[in-house]
């Protein structure tokens, strides 16, 4: 009998109207976000490729380790394969650090800070239709499951029958379930096909196995709002209602919570602004250069040669003690800069955090963590990236201090030593794994199949006892 | 057999909608049940379908308590209901086919199906449309066939014949009359008094949940019935 209840419930959707939009619209939808993906990941690989050449080619055009200290070398982070499905914050984040000698490296140059008109709209990315459109589709085949039997009469009919109302719901779960996957499921395959043809598109067996971890997160997005409009068409006594009630807890979900949660994250949470950061890092910047005029020149006065001394031996020196103090200027600030930059992290994660936790709440937040962070867009690699830079430029500066003043000639024309970057250290950054991906994305995925347990059985209960009249 | 003993239904609200009825439909009956809409009439199938649970008494479909064994007593009991609009994309083949299955019904061919849609009236040419294009009479007919090819003794209907234009409602009651004849018990509540007089083996008049009369085909010959449920209706 289940088997009829299910292949009744397929049978009656497929040859619905509403099948047939969804399937056309889902496939279009589908197919169109995975194409804009690679578009803009092939765009992005190019650039990526482009800045590395360009940064390099610079670095070697430079007249001296001087000049080379203070342009700094560019580290670029390179595009995610995987953005093409979930770009996640890839874009409103900087994409691109510069590492001298002075400055505190910071990520900047994002997509949205060079066409701010993408903010605006966000990203169609596979996670936005799915977060926004497939969730929608969701309520429209399951809003009138069981009310929309009862207005036609069917439901009387059906359990004037040897029907057990407990194998009527779960047959109306399974075969509603299954309708609405087969419009998701083929345009999916399809774009799968798409990533495998384009040939910027390089995927390895792990980007594989994050990508069908995504889709089965799809999949368990959809069962919370098919389970809850299930959920509502058992509590209530007219489609209209139960479409409305559905509706605007979709808006609550999808818009509401997440946009609330970031609020109520700032004004519990608050922490100093990015410009307080920087001022501070520039007072003790100047201090430090203010001190260090005053210190060499003491150490001029103190050892200089007498008329008729050893100038060359002076000089000599003279560079190794510019060579120690320069070392130890920059440690002392990088030291300062990175104690700042920890605390401010560290409050700037707690806040992200509270945000992040009081937002679960929301399936629709739920599916954009675990998303982004099995892409590797999520915030958290943001981060993880940025402090790679920030652990590399203290190798960095050492490398070009030592460049600089091993480089120093106080009797020609200045530094005119040719620039070589053989023995230049170079960034390295080791993405985060699947295993610590998937870690990171459990509290979400349990967060969903709580909510479909408790939705699933709240109908189940509810239509056990459920007025049919 | 349908059969109610003292059975009664008060809403949460406090109505009383049904209160203490006593019925006996026998195998090879129509019991035709009149009444204001609110009598009680619906109440009673709802509560013969265990639909909502009795606030006293009992309903017994071929003996069985339809309270206590709400599935068993289902396999001896059809339905049919005021507005049948069945499932609008299906075909009528695929919807006597749903409810044949789910009625236990497994083993029936498409000819057994053509079969029953042909003896409750509807045209072959019919049989492979999407029920949504059907007439209110076609979807009746279609309705009792459901109700036909499960072959159960009883049969509830719950007006049945209202929106029925003259010719549909006539097949329709010769069809009950067939069913009767085949021995099946037919409790049907309707307003519809002179298709009822001309079919029904005994009649009742509900009023606010109570059986205030209940006559037989012969002691309504020479009697205006029309007059008499008004008569009734009037009285406190």
């Amino acid at each position: 009998m289940l088997k009829d209840i299910i292949k009744k419930e397929i049978l009656e959707t497929i040859t619905s109207p509403k099948f047939v939009f969804t399937f056309l619209l889902c496939t279009v939808l589908i197919l169109l976000s995975v194409y804009t993906g690679i578009i803009n990941f092939s765009a992005e690989k190019k650039e990526f490729d482009a800045a590395l050449a360009l940064n390099k080619k610079n670095l070697e055009s430079q007249p001296s380790y001087q000049a080379l200290a203070g342009l700094g070398t560019k580290i670029n982070r390179p595009p995610e394969v995987l953005s093409t499905i979930a770009s996640g914050v890839s874009e409103a984040v900087g994409r691109v650090a510069t590492v001298n000698v002075a400055y505190d490296p910071n990520l900047v140059d994002s997509k949205y800070e060079s066409n701010p008109v993408f903010s605006v709209f966000g990203a169609l990315d596979l996670t936005f239709i799915v977060k926004i459109v497939l969730s929608l589709f969701a309520i429209l085949f399951t809003y009138d499951a069981i009310v929309g039997e009862k207005e036609r009469g069917t439901l009387k009919l059906t359990l004037s029958n040897r029907v057990p109302r407990d194998r009527l719901i779960m047959g109306k779960f399974i075969g509603g379930y299954v309708s609405l996957l087969i419009p998701l499921i083929i345009p999916l395959i399809l774009s799968l096909l798409l990533l495998l043809v384009f040939p910027n598109i390089s995927l390895s067996g792990q980007d594989w196995g994050r990508l069908l971890l995504m889709f089965l997160i799809f999949f368990l997005y959809l069962s919370v709002f098919f389970t809850l409009g299930l959920l509502v068409s058992t509590r209530t006594n007219k489609g209209s209602t139960s479409f409305l009630v559905l509706l605007l807890i979709w808006v609550i979900f999808v818009t509401i919570i997440p946009k609330v949660a970031v609020l109520a994250a700032s004004r519990l949470n608050p922490i100093p602004s990015v410009h307080e950061i920087t001022a501070k890092k520039d007072a003790f910047l100047q201090q430090v250069q203010g001190g260090a005029q005053k210190k060499v020149l003491d150490w001029i006065k103190e050892n200089q040669p007498k008329p008729g001394g050893d100038q060359k031996a002076f000089q000599e020196k003279f560079k190794k003690f510019l060579e120690d103090f320069q070392q130890e200027s920059t440690a002392k600030i990088d030291a300062n800069n990175a104690a700042l930059e920890r605390d401010y992290q560290a409050r700037k994660r707690s806040q992200e955090r509270l945000a992040v936790n009081l937002s679960r709440i929301s399936p629709a937040s739920a599916l954009t963590f675990s998303t982004m962070s099995l892409a590797r867009t999520g915030m958290d690699e943001h981060e993880r990236f940025l402090a790679s830079i920030r652990a590399f430029k203290p190798i960095w500066t050492k490398w070009a201090n030592s460049r600089m003043m091993q480089t120093l000639d106080f009797g020609g024309g200045g530094q005119t030593a040719k620039v070589s970057l053989a023995d230049m250290p170079q960034h390295a950054f080791e993405p985060e794994g699947l295993s610590k991906s998937l870690v990171r994305t459990l509290p979400d995925i349990g967060l969903m199949l709580v909510l479909i347990i408790v939705f699933f059985a709240w109908a189940y209960i509810s239509f056990l006892k459920y007025d049919v009249r | 057999m349908l059969e109610t003993i003292n059975l009664s239904k008060r809403y949460e609200d406090g109505q009383l909608a049904l209160d203490h009825l006593n019925l006996k439909v026998e195998a090879g009956e129509i019991f035709c049940m009149f009444g204001a809409n609110g009598a009680g009439k619906t109440t009673t199938i709802n509560l013969l379908l265990n639909f909502i649970p009795p606030t006293e008494g009992t309903a017994l479909i071929e003996g069985i308590d339809v309270a206590k064994e709400p599935l068993r007593s289902k396999d001896y009991v059809s339905f049919v209901s005021e507005n049948v609009t069945l499932y609008g994309n299906f075909t009528a083949y695929q919807n006597i086919d749903y409810f044949s299955k789910l009625a236990g019904k497994r083993n029936l061919t498409k000819a057994d199906y053509a079969r029953v849609m042909t003896s409750v009236g509807l045209q072959e040419d019919a049989f492979d449309s999407r029920a949504r294009t059907y007439s209110k009479g076609m979807r009746q007919k279609l309705g009792l066939a459901v109700a036909l090819i499960k072959d159960a003794p009883n049969i509830l209907l719950d007006e049945p014949t209202a929106g029925l234009d003259p010719k549909s409602g006539q097949d329709f009651l010769a069809l009950l009359v067939r069913m009767r004849d085949g021995g099946k018990s037919i409790f049907m509540s309707t307003h519809d008094i002179f298709r009822a007089k001309l079919i029904a083996d005994r009649v009742g008049f509900m009023k606010k949940g109570r059986l205030v009369m209940l006559k037989t085909r012969k002691e309504l010959e020479g009697e205006d019935l029309t007059a008499l449920y008004i008569q009734y209706m009037e009285e406190a």
